[in-house]
Protein backbone atom coordinates (compact mmCIF):
# COMPACT_ATOMS: atom_id res chain seq x y z
CA UNK A 1 0.00 0.00 0.00
CA UNK A 2 1.28 3.50 -0.82
CA UNK A 3 0.63 5.83 2.13
CA UNK A 4 0.61 9.59 2.37
CA UNK A 5 2.08 10.85 5.91
CA UNK A 6 1.11 14.36 6.49
CA UNK A 7 2.97 16.24 8.51
CA UNK A 8 1.00 19.15 10.44
CA UNK A 9 1.95 21.73 13.15
CA UNK A 10 1.12 25.11 14.53
CA UNK A 11 2.96 27.71 13.10
CA UNK A 12 1.58 29.90 15.51
CA UNK A 13 4.56 27.91 18.15
CA UNK A 14 7.67 29.68 15.82
CA UNK A 15 6.63 32.94 15.53
CA UNK A 16 8.50 35.59 17.37
CA UNK A 17 11.45 32.66 17.99
CA UNK A 18 14.94 33.96 17.03
CA UNK A 19 17.08 31.93 15.13
CA UNK A 20 19.10 31.14 18.02
CA UNK A 21 16.21 29.45 19.79
CA UNK A 22 14.94 28.26 16.61
CA UNK A 23 18.88 26.46 16.25
CA UNK A 24 18.92 24.97 19.31
CA UNK A 25 15.03 23.47 19.26
CA UNK A 26 15.45 22.01 15.92
CA UNK A 27 18.50 20.60 17.42
CA UNK A 28 17.25 19.06 20.14
CA UNK A 29 14.75 16.86 18.22
CA UNK A 30 17.55 15.81 15.22
CA UNK A 31 18.04 12.90 17.04
CA UNK A 32 14.93 11.63 16.98
CA UNK A 33 14.58 13.05 13.51
CA UNK A 34 17.33 11.02 12.17
CA UNK A 35 16.02 7.80 14.01
CA UNK A 36 12.95 8.12 12.04
CA UNK A 37 15.25 8.82 8.78
CA UNK A 38 16.90 5.67 9.59
CA UNK A 39 13.78 3.77 10.38
CA UNK A 40 11.94 4.35 7.05
CA UNK A 41 14.93 3.59 4.83
CA UNK A 42 14.67 0.15 6.32
CA UNK A 43 11.12 -0.42 5.55
CA UNK A 44 10.98 2.04 2.42
CA UNK A 45 13.98 2.45 0.58
CA UNK A 46 12.01 4.75 -1.88
CA UNK A 47 10.20 6.83 0.48
CA UNK A 48 10.24 10.66 -0.43
CA UNK A 49 9.86 13.17 1.85
CA UNK A 50 9.57 17.07 1.52
CA UNK A 51 9.35 20.07 4.46
CA UNK A 52 7.72 22.96 2.98
CA UNK A 53 8.20 26.48 3.64
CA UNK A 54 5.49 28.09 6.24
CA UNK A 55 2.06 28.41 5.41
CA UNK A 56 1.96 32.23 5.60
CA UNK A 57 4.24 32.10 2.42
CA UNK A 58 1.59 30.02 0.62
CA UNK A 59 -0.66 31.71 -2.27
CA UNK A 60 -4.11 30.02 -2.80
CA UNK A 61 -5.84 29.74 -6.58
CA UNK A 62 -9.02 29.79 -6.75
CA UNK A 63 -11.43 30.35 -10.32
CA UNK A 64 -14.61 31.91 -9.77
CA UNK A 65 -16.87 32.59 -12.33
CA UNK A 66 -14.23 32.05 -14.86
CA UNK A 67 -11.38 34.28 -13.32
CA UNK A 68 -8.51 33.44 -11.60
CA UNK A 69 -8.34 34.72 -7.80
CA UNK A 70 -5.09 34.44 -5.89
CA UNK A 71 -5.10 35.10 -2.12
CA UNK A 72 -2.92 34.96 0.29
CA UNK A 73 -3.28 31.85 2.50
CA UNK A 74 -4.10 29.21 3.94
CA UNK A 75 -6.79 30.14 6.26
CA UNK A 76 -5.80 31.83 9.18
CA UNK A 77 -8.41 30.25 11.21
CA UNK A 78 -6.74 26.74 11.21
CA UNK A 79 -4.29 26.22 13.49
CA UNK A 80 -2.55 23.57 12.18
CA UNK A 81 -0.79 23.21 8.71
CA UNK A 82 0.89 21.24 6.82
CA UNK A 83 4.29 21.38 7.32
CA UNK A 84 5.77 18.72 5.17
CA UNK A 85 4.93 14.88 4.20
CA UNK A 86 6.00 11.84 3.29
CA UNK A 87 5.56 9.44 0.10
CA UNK A 88 5.91 6.17 0.99
CA UNK A 89 4.95 2.29 0.28
CA UNK A 90 4.27 0.39 3.26
CA UNK A 91 2.73 -3.43 4.34
CA UNK A 92 -0.43 -1.87 6.16
CA UNK A 93 -1.93 0.71 8.06
CA UNK A 94 -0.78 -0.96 11.03
CA UNK A 95 2.83 -0.22 9.54
CA UNK A 96 1.96 2.78 8.34
CA UNK A 97 0.67 4.29 12.16
CA UNK A 98 4.04 2.97 13.54
CA UNK A 99 6.31 4.80 11.33
CA UNK A 100 4.39 8.16 11.75
CA UNK A 101 4.27 7.92 15.29
CA UNK A 102 7.89 7.85 14.91
CA UNK A 103 7.95 11.39 13.27
CA UNK A 104 8.91 13.94 16.17
CA UNK A 105 5.83 16.25 15.12
CA UNK A 106 3.49 13.83 15.84
CA UNK A 107 4.57 15.23 19.58
CA UNK A 108 3.74 19.02 19.13
CA UNK A 109 1.29 18.40 16.07
CA UNK A 110 0.10 15.94 14.04
CA UNK A 111 0.30 12.94 11.23
CA UNK A 112 -2.49 12.03 9.44
CA UNK A 113 -2.23 9.14 7.41
CA UNK A 114 -3.68 8.93 3.94
CA UNK A 115 -3.74 6.10 2.13
CA UNK A 116 -3.09 6.76 -1.88
CA UNK A 117 -5.48 5.77 -4.72
CA UNK A 118 -3.81 3.19 -6.56
CA UNK A 119 -5.80 2.21 -9.83
CA UNK B 1 -33.27 -23.82 5.56
CA UNK B 2 -33.26 -26.76 7.54
CA UNK B 3 -31.74 -26.15 11.15
CA UNK B 4 -29.07 -28.16 10.02
CA UNK B 5 -28.24 -26.82 6.94
CA UNK B 6 -28.35 -23.36 8.67
CA UNK B 7 -25.85 -24.55 11.26
CA UNK B 8 -23.23 -26.18 8.85
CA UNK B 9 -23.14 -22.94 7.22
CA UNK B 10 -22.68 -21.05 10.39
CA UNK B 11 -19.70 -23.08 11.04
CA UNK B 12 -18.30 -23.44 7.76
CA UNK B 13 -18.88 -19.52 6.95
CA UNK B 14 -16.13 -18.14 8.59
CA UNK B 15 -13.55 -20.52 8.12
CA UNK B 16 -13.86 -20.55 4.21
CA UNK B 17 -13.92 -16.75 4.20
CA UNK B 18 -10.64 -16.53 6.31
CA UNK B 19 -9.41 -18.97 3.84
CA UNK B 20 -10.40 -17.07 0.62
CA UNK B 21 -9.23 -13.73 2.35
CA UNK B 22 -5.96 -14.79 3.11
CA UNK B 23 -5.70 -15.99 -0.50
CA UNK B 24 -7.01 -13.25 -2.54
CA UNK B 25 -6.06 -10.46 0.10
CA UNK B 26 -9.43 -8.92 -0.27
CA UNK B 27 -12.28 -10.25 2.22
CA UNK B 28 -15.57 -8.64 -0.35
CA UNK B 29 -14.12 -10.98 -3.30
CA UNK B 30 -13.79 -13.50 -0.43
CA UNK B 31 -17.11 -13.35 0.33
CA UNK B 32 -18.57 -12.92 -2.95
CA UNK B 33 -16.91 -16.33 -3.71
CA UNK B 34 -18.12 -18.30 -0.63
CA UNK B 35 -21.36 -16.32 -0.94
CA UNK B 36 -21.83 -18.19 -4.70
CA UNK B 37 -20.53 -21.43 -3.06
CA UNK B 38 -23.38 -21.21 -0.05
CA UNK B 39 -26.28 -20.66 -2.70
CA UNK B 40 -24.95 -23.55 -5.11
CA UNK B 41 -25.14 -25.91 -1.95
CA UNK B 42 -28.36 -24.69 -1.01
CA UNK B 43 -29.57 -26.09 -4.64
CA UNK B 44 -27.40 -29.25 -4.31
CA UNK B 45 -27.02 -30.46 -0.80
CA UNK B 46 -30.87 -31.37 -0.80
CA UNK B 47 -30.95 -32.65 -3.98
CA UNK B 48 -27.67 -34.62 -3.77
CA UNK B 49 -26.92 -35.59 0.14
CA UNK B 50 -24.43 -33.19 1.91
CA UNK B 51 -21.56 -34.21 0.68
CA UNK B 52 -18.89 -35.60 3.13
CA UNK B 53 -17.07 -33.27 4.25
CA UNK B 54 -19.00 -30.11 3.86
CA UNK B 55 -16.17 -27.06 4.69
CA UNK B 56 -13.88 -28.76 1.61
CA UNK B 57 -16.68 -28.95 -0.64
CA UNK B 58 -17.49 -24.90 0.23
CA UNK B 59 -14.32 -24.00 0.07
CA UNK B 60 -13.08 -25.86 -3.38
CA UNK B 61 -16.85 -24.58 -4.81
CA UNK B 62 -15.86 -21.15 -3.98
CA UNK B 63 -12.56 -21.61 -5.02
CA UNK B 64 -13.52 -22.43 -8.37
CA UNK B 65 -16.23 -19.85 -8.30
CA UNK B 66 -13.39 -17.35 -7.64
CA UNK B 67 -11.04 -18.19 -10.33
CA UNK B 68 -14.01 -18.27 -13.16
CA UNK B 69 -15.02 -14.95 -11.84
CA UNK B 70 -11.52 -13.84 -12.13
CA UNK B 71 -10.87 -15.43 -15.64
CA UNK B 72 -13.73 -13.86 -17.18
CA UNK B 73 -12.86 -10.15 -15.17
CA UNK B 74 -10.55 -8.43 -17.73
CA UNK B 75 -9.94 -5.46 -15.78
CA UNK B 76 -8.21 -6.82 -12.66
CA UNK B 77 -4.86 -5.97 -12.78
CA UNK B 78 -3.57 -8.73 -10.67
CA UNK B 79 -5.12 -11.41 -12.32
CA UNK B 80 -2.36 -13.70 -13.13
CA UNK B 81 -1.26 -13.19 -9.39
CA UNK B 82 -4.47 -13.79 -8.42
CA UNK B 83 -4.94 -16.87 -10.05
CA UNK B 84 -1.64 -18.34 -8.91
CA UNK B 85 -2.68 -18.36 -5.78
CA UNK B 86 -6.03 -19.26 -5.76
CA UNK B 87 -4.11 -22.60 -7.56
CA UNK B 88 -2.65 -23.49 -4.09
CA UNK B 89 -6.10 -23.55 -2.43
CA UNK B 90 -7.40 -27.43 -2.69
CA UNK B 91 -9.69 -27.39 -5.45
CA UNK B 92 -11.18 -31.46 -3.98
CA UNK B 93 -14.69 -31.43 -2.91
CA UNK B 94 -13.05 -34.47 -0.75
CA UNK B 95 -9.85 -32.66 0.59
CA UNK B 96 -8.94 -32.25 4.04
CA UNK B 97 -9.89 -29.32 5.17
CA UNK B 98 -8.35 -29.11 8.51
CA UNK B 99 -5.31 -28.95 6.64
CA UNK B 100 -5.52 -26.03 5.50
CA UNK B 101 -4.56 -23.17 8.69
CA UNK B 102 -7.38 -21.82 10.08
CA UNK B 103 -7.53 -18.30 9.72
CA UNK B 104 -10.06 -17.52 11.63
CA UNK B 105 -8.40 -15.57 14.11
CA UNK B 106 -7.06 -13.73 11.31
CA UNK B 107 -10.89 -12.71 10.40
CA UNK B 108 -11.89 -11.92 13.79
CA UNK B 109 -9.19 -9.38 14.10
CA UNK B 110 -9.28 -8.38 11.35
CA UNK B 111 -13.46 -7.51 11.81
CA UNK B 112 -12.07 -5.48 14.91
CA UNK B 113 -9.72 -3.39 14.04
CA UNK B 114 -9.11 -0.33 15.84
CA UNK B 115 -9.11 1.99 12.37
CA UNK B 116 -13.21 0.79 11.68
CA UNK B 117 -15.99 2.42 14.01
CA UNK B 118 -16.83 0.78 16.67
CA UNK B 119 -20.39 -0.04 14.98
CA UNK B 120 -18.73 -1.11 12.25
CA UNK B 121 -16.61 -3.65 13.90
CA UNK B 122 -19.23 -5.57 15.68
CA UNK B 123 -21.49 -5.58 12.45
CA UNK B 124 -18.75 -7.08 10.81
CA UNK B 125 -17.93 -9.78 13.31
CA UNK B 126 -21.25 -10.71 13.52
CA UNK B 127 -21.45 -11.13 9.76
CA UNK B 128 -17.69 -12.41 8.90
CA UNK B 129 -17.50 -14.32 12.11
CA UNK B 130 -20.65 -15.52 13.20
CA UNK B 131 -21.75 -16.08 9.73
CA UNK B 132 -24.82 -14.06 10.72
CA UNK B 133 -27.26 -12.43 7.86
CA UNK B 134 -27.58 -9.28 7.44
CA UNK B 135 -31.07 -9.28 8.29
CA UNK B 136 -30.36 -11.31 11.48
CA UNK B 137 -27.98 -8.35 12.64
CA UNK B 138 -30.11 -5.61 11.30
CA UNK B 139 -33.35 -6.71 13.28
CA UNK B 140 -30.71 -7.51 16.70
CA UNK B 141 -29.47 -3.28 16.20
CA UNK B 142 -33.38 -2.50 15.05
CA UNK B 143 -31.74 -0.58 12.36
CA UNK B 144 -32.68 -1.24 8.61
CA UNK B 145 -31.44 -3.71 6.54
CA UNK B 146 -30.33 -1.39 4.06
CA UNK B 147 -28.25 0.86 6.62
CA UNK B 148 -27.00 -2.51 7.92
CA UNK B 149 -25.58 -3.18 4.58
CA UNK B 150 -24.15 -0.35 3.77
CA UNK B 151 -22.23 -0.43 7.27
CA UNK B 152 -21.30 -3.91 6.22
CA UNK B 153 -20.01 -2.08 2.78
CA UNK B 154 -18.32 0.95 3.70
CA UNK B 155 -16.50 -1.12 6.41
CA UNK B 156 -15.42 -3.46 3.73
CA UNK B 157 -14.03 -1.02 1.64
CA UNK B 158 -12.04 0.92 4.66
CA UNK B 159 -10.35 -2.22 5.62
CA UNK B 160 -9.33 -2.59 1.46
CA UNK B 161 -8.60 1.55 0.77
CA UNK B 162 -6.72 1.73 3.93
CA UNK B 163 -4.34 -1.41 4.09
CA UNK B 164 -6.26 -2.82 7.22
CA UNK B 165 -3.64 -6.21 7.29
CA UNK B 166 -5.74 -9.71 7.30
CA UNK B 167 -3.62 -11.64 10.03
CA UNK B 168 -3.06 -11.76 13.51
CA UNK B 169 -1.25 -8.96 15.44
CA UNK B 170 2.63 -9.20 15.48
CA UNK B 171 3.41 -9.71 19.52
CA UNK B 172 3.66 -5.93 20.05
CA UNK B 173 0.42 -5.65 19.22
CA UNK B 174 -1.57 -7.98 19.98
CA UNK B 175 -2.44 -6.93 24.02
CA UNK B 176 -3.97 -3.95 22.77
CA UNK B 177 -5.59 -5.74 20.23
CA UNK B 178 -6.83 -8.59 21.51
CA UNK B 179 -8.30 -6.19 24.33
CA UNK B 180 -10.00 -4.86 21.10
CA UNK B 181 -11.31 -8.15 19.86
CA UNK B 182 -12.96 -8.81 23.66
CA UNK B 183 -14.57 -5.71 23.69
CA UNK B 184 -16.40 -5.72 20.54
CA UNK B 185 -17.45 -9.69 21.94
CA UNK B 186 -18.35 -7.35 25.19
CA UNK B 187 -20.21 -5.34 23.42
CA UNK B 188 -22.58 -7.71 21.44
CA UNK B 189 -23.38 -9.66 24.75
CA UNK B 190 -24.33 -6.40 26.41
CA UNK B 191 -26.69 -5.29 23.32
CA UNK B 192 -28.23 -8.47 23.69
CA UNK B 193 -28.01 -8.47 27.31
CA UNK B 194 -28.91 -4.75 28.45
CA UNK B 195 -31.63 -5.27 26.07
CA UNK B 196 -32.49 -1.27 25.32
CA UNK B 197 -35.36 -2.34 23.06
CA UNK B 198 -36.38 -4.89 20.41
CA UNK B 199 -36.99 -8.84 19.87
CA UNK B 200 -36.99 -10.77 22.81
CA UNK B 201 -35.43 -13.62 21.16
CA UNK B 202 -33.06 -11.66 18.80
CA UNK B 203 -31.23 -10.38 21.66
CA UNK B 204 -30.90 -13.89 23.43
CA UNK B 205 -29.17 -15.07 19.67
CA UNK B 206 -26.52 -12.42 20.58
CA UNK B 207 -25.66 -13.35 24.20
CA UNK B 208 -25.71 -16.80 22.55
CA UNK B 209 -23.14 -15.20 19.35
CA UNK B 210 -21.14 -13.73 21.75
CA UNK B 211 -20.63 -16.72 24.16
CA UNK B 212 -19.51 -18.84 21.09
CA UNK B 213 -17.38 -16.34 19.33
CA UNK B 214 -15.56 -16.08 23.15
CA UNK B 215 -15.09 -19.58 23.07
CA UNK B 216 -13.45 -19.42 20.11
CA UNK B 217 -11.18 -17.18 20.76
CA UNK B 218 -10.32 -19.26 24.11
CA UNK B 219 -9.89 -22.56 21.57
CA UNK B 220 -7.50 -20.90 19.44
CA UNK B 221 -5.88 -18.48 22.26
CA UNK B 222 -5.93 -21.19 24.94
CA UNK B 223 -3.12 -19.04 27.32
CA UNK B 224 -4.96 -15.93 27.22
CA UNK B 225 -6.23 -14.91 30.62
CA UNK B 226 -8.59 -12.17 29.74
CA UNK B 227 -9.98 -13.91 27.12
CA UNK B 228 -10.42 -17.11 29.47
CA UNK B 229 -11.86 -13.90 31.87
CA UNK B 230 -14.56 -12.79 29.61
CA UNK B 231 -15.73 -15.89 28.83
CA UNK B 232 -16.56 -16.76 31.97
CA UNK B 233 -18.37 -13.65 32.65
CA UNK B 234 -20.42 -14.53 30.01
CA UNK B 235 -21.31 -17.21 30.79
CA UNK B 236 -22.08 -16.71 34.25
CA UNK B 237 -24.13 -13.77 33.33
CA UNK B 238 -25.93 -15.50 30.87
CA UNK B 239 -26.81 -18.30 33.43
CA UNK B 240 -28.87 -15.62 35.19
CA UNK B 241 -30.66 -14.22 32.00
CA UNK B 242 -33.95 -16.04 32.49
CA UNK B 243 -34.55 -14.98 36.44
CA UNK B 244 -33.77 -11.48 35.57
CA UNK B 245 -37.46 -10.76 33.83
CA UNK B 246 -40.69 -11.34 35.66
CA UNK B 247 -43.56 -12.98 34.17
CA UNK B 248 -45.09 -9.56 33.56
CA UNK B 249 -41.80 -8.36 32.00
CA UNK B 250 -40.78 -6.37 35.25
CA UNK B 251 -37.03 -6.45 36.03
CA UNK B 252 -36.50 -8.43 38.99
CA UNK B 253 -32.80 -7.68 40.92
CA UNK B 254 -30.27 -10.35 42.09
CA UNK B 255 -31.26 -10.28 45.20
CA UNK B 256 -35.24 -11.51 44.35
CA UNK B 257 -34.14 -13.44 41.41
CA UNK B 258 -35.70 -17.23 41.74
CA UNK B 259 -31.91 -18.69 41.82
CA UNK B 260 -34.04 -22.02 40.12
CA UNK B 261 -34.48 -19.98 36.74
CA UNK B 262 -30.41 -20.05 37.17
CA UNK B 263 -29.01 -22.38 34.54
CA UNK B 264 -26.80 -24.14 36.76
CA UNK B 265 -24.78 -26.05 33.50
CA UNK B 266 -23.97 -22.63 31.93
CA UNK B 267 -22.77 -20.93 36.05
CA UNK B 268 -20.31 -24.15 36.61
CA UNK B 269 -18.77 -24.02 33.23
CA UNK B 270 -18.12 -20.39 33.89
CA UNK B 271 -16.52 -21.73 36.93
CA UNK B 272 -14.59 -23.86 35.32
CA UNK B 273 -12.87 -21.34 32.71
CA UNK B 274 -12.52 -18.88 35.56
CA UNK B 275 -10.29 -21.28 37.43
CA UNK B 276 -8.50 -22.06 34.58
CA UNK B 277 -8.25 -17.80 34.18
CA UNK B 278 -7.17 -17.91 37.22
CA UNK B 279 -4.44 -20.41 37.10
CA UNK B 280 -2.34 -18.15 34.60
CA UNK B 281 -2.19 -15.79 37.54
CA UNK B 282 -2.30 -12.56 34.71
CA UNK B 283 -5.28 -10.72 36.62
CA UNK B 284 -7.37 -8.56 34.44
CA UNK B 285 -10.39 -6.63 34.44
CA UNK B 286 -12.90 -9.55 32.74
CA UNK B 287 -10.99 -11.80 35.14
CA UNK B 288 -12.64 -9.66 37.85
CA UNK B 289 -15.68 -8.77 36.51
CA UNK B 290 -16.25 -12.85 35.79
CA UNK B 291 -15.26 -13.29 39.70
CA UNK B 292 -17.92 -10.33 40.92
CA UNK B 293 -20.13 -12.28 38.66
CA UNK B 294 -19.19 -15.87 40.48
CA UNK B 295 -19.67 -14.40 44.14
CA UNK B 296 -23.04 -13.59 42.76
CA UNK B 297 -24.04 -17.11 41.47
CA UNK B 298 -22.39 -18.67 44.37
CA UNK B 299 -24.03 -16.19 46.86
CA UNK B 300 -20.58 -15.07 48.51
CA UNK B 301 -20.51 -12.77 51.43
CA UNK B 302 -21.13 -9.14 50.02
CA UNK B 303 -17.39 -8.14 51.55
CA UNK B 304 -16.28 -10.93 48.86
CA UNK B 305 -17.89 -8.64 46.21
CA UNK B 306 -16.84 -5.51 47.64
CA UNK B 307 -13.38 -6.79 47.72
CA UNK B 308 -13.39 -7.55 44.20
CA UNK B 309 -14.87 -4.51 42.95
CA UNK B 310 -12.24 -2.75 44.67
CA UNK B 311 -9.24 -4.76 42.96
CA UNK B 312 -11.37 -3.83 39.87
CA UNK B 313 -11.13 0.10 40.18
CA UNK B 314 -7.44 -0.29 40.82
CA UNK B 315 -6.95 -2.01 37.79
CA UNK B 316 -9.83 0.34 36.09
CA UNK B 317 -10.70 3.17 37.85
CA UNK B 318 -14.06 4.02 34.96
CA UNK B 319 -16.54 6.13 36.78
CA UNK B 320 -18.71 2.70 35.49
CA UNK B 321 -17.34 0.48 37.93
CA UNK B 322 -16.82 3.33 40.55
CA UNK B 323 -20.85 3.15 40.63
CA UNK B 324 -20.95 -0.56 41.24
CA UNK B 325 -18.31 -0.70 43.85
CA UNK B 326 -20.06 2.49 45.65
CA UNK B 327 -23.70 -0.18 45.21
CA UNK B 328 -21.84 -3.27 46.54
CA UNK B 329 -20.36 -1.21 49.69
CA UNK B 330 -24.04 -0.33 50.60
CA UNK B 331 -25.46 -3.73 49.71
CA UNK B 332 -22.82 -4.91 52.35
CA UNK B 333 -24.26 -3.01 54.88
CA UNK B 334 -22.95 0.55 54.59
CA UNK B 335 -25.65 2.58 52.97
CA UNK B 336 -24.12 6.16 53.83
CA UNK B 337 -20.62 5.27 52.83
CA UNK B 338 -21.66 4.04 49.43
CA UNK B 339 -24.41 6.68 48.80
CA UNK B 340 -21.24 9.28 49.53
CA UNK B 341 -19.03 7.16 46.97
CA UNK B 342 -21.50 8.05 44.61
CA UNK B 343 -22.26 11.23 44.96
CA UNK B 344 -17.93 11.96 44.25
CA UNK B 345 -18.13 10.16 40.86
CA UNK B 346 -17.74 12.24 38.53
CA UNK B 347 -18.36 11.71 34.47
CA UNK B 348 -21.44 9.72 34.81
CA UNK B 349 -24.29 13.04 34.35
CA UNK B 350 -27.35 11.57 32.26
CA UNK B 351 -26.59 8.06 33.26
CA UNK B 352 -29.57 6.58 33.95
CA UNK B 353 -27.98 3.97 36.45
CA UNK B 354 -26.50 6.32 38.49
CA UNK B 355 -29.82 8.51 39.47
CA UNK B 356 -31.43 4.98 40.34
CA UNK B 357 -28.40 3.66 42.16
CA UNK B 358 -28.95 6.88 44.17
CA UNK B 359 -32.78 6.51 44.27
CA UNK B 360 -32.47 2.99 46.09
CA UNK B 361 -29.98 4.08 48.52
CA UNK B 362 -32.00 7.36 49.49
CA UNK B 363 -34.77 5.04 49.80
CA UNK B 364 -32.76 2.56 52.01
CA UNK B 365 -32.07 5.53 53.93
CA UNK B 366 -35.90 6.45 54.09
CA UNK B 367 -35.12 9.93 52.73
CA UNK B 368 -38.11 9.47 50.16
CA UNK B 369 -38.62 12.78 48.97
CA UNK B 370 -35.31 13.09 47.78
CA UNK B 371 -35.59 9.14 46.11
CA UNK B 372 -38.94 10.30 44.52
CA UNK B 373 -36.63 13.42 42.92
CA UNK B 374 -33.97 10.59 41.46
CA UNK B 375 -36.34 7.70 40.18
CA UNK B 376 -37.89 10.60 38.42
CA UNK B 377 -34.55 11.37 37.03
CA UNK B 378 -33.80 7.69 36.01
CA UNK B 379 -36.92 7.54 34.53
CA UNK B 380 -36.28 10.83 32.30
CA UNK B 381 -33.11 9.08 30.81
CA UNK B 382 -34.26 5.21 30.04
CA UNK B 383 -36.79 4.05 27.11
CA UNK B 384 -36.63 0.37 28.11
CA UNK B 385 -39.75 -1.02 29.22
CA UNK B 386 -38.83 -3.50 32.22
CA UNK B 387 -36.64 -0.93 33.66
CA UNK B 388 -39.17 1.25 33.24
CA UNK B 389 -41.98 -0.55 34.73
CA UNK B 390 -39.42 -1.52 37.95
CA UNK B 391 -38.36 2.30 38.52
CA UNK B 392 -42.16 3.82 38.15
CA UNK B 393 -43.10 1.01 40.73
CA UNK B 394 -40.10 1.60 42.86
CA UNK B 395 -41.19 5.75 42.62
CA UNK B 396 -45.13 4.72 43.40
CA UNK B 397 -43.73 3.40 46.42
CA UNK B 398 -41.73 6.06 48.49
CA UNK B 399 -44.18 8.54 46.56
CA UNK B 400 -46.65 6.74 48.87
CA UNK B 401 -44.79 6.39 51.83
CA UNK B 402 -43.52 10.11 51.78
Amino acid sequence: MKYALLVYSDQADWEGVDDDEAARRRAESMPRWLNLFEEMDRVDPHVAGKELVAATEAKVVRIVDGETIVTDGPFAETKEQIGGLFLTTLPDLDEAIRIASLVPAAEYGSLEVRPIVER
Amino acid sequence: MTQSLEATFREEWPRAVGILTRVLGDLSLAEDAVQDAFATALERWPRDGMPRSPGAWIVATARNGAIDRIRRERTFARKAELLARLEAVPGDEEADVSSIPDERLALLFTCCHPALAVDARIALTLREVAGLQTPEIARAFLVTESALAQRLVRAKRRLRETGIPFRVPPDHLLPDRLSDVLRVLYLVFNEGYAATAGDVLVRRELCAEAVRLAKLVCVLMPDEPEALGLLALLLLQDARRDARIGPDGELVLLADQNRSLWDRTSIDEGLRVLDRAESLRRPGPYQLQAVIAAGHAEGASPEVIVAAYAALERLDPSPIVRLNRAVAVALAGDVEEGLALIDGIDGLEGYSYLASARADLLRRLGRRAEAAHEYREALALTDNAPERRFLERRLREVAREA
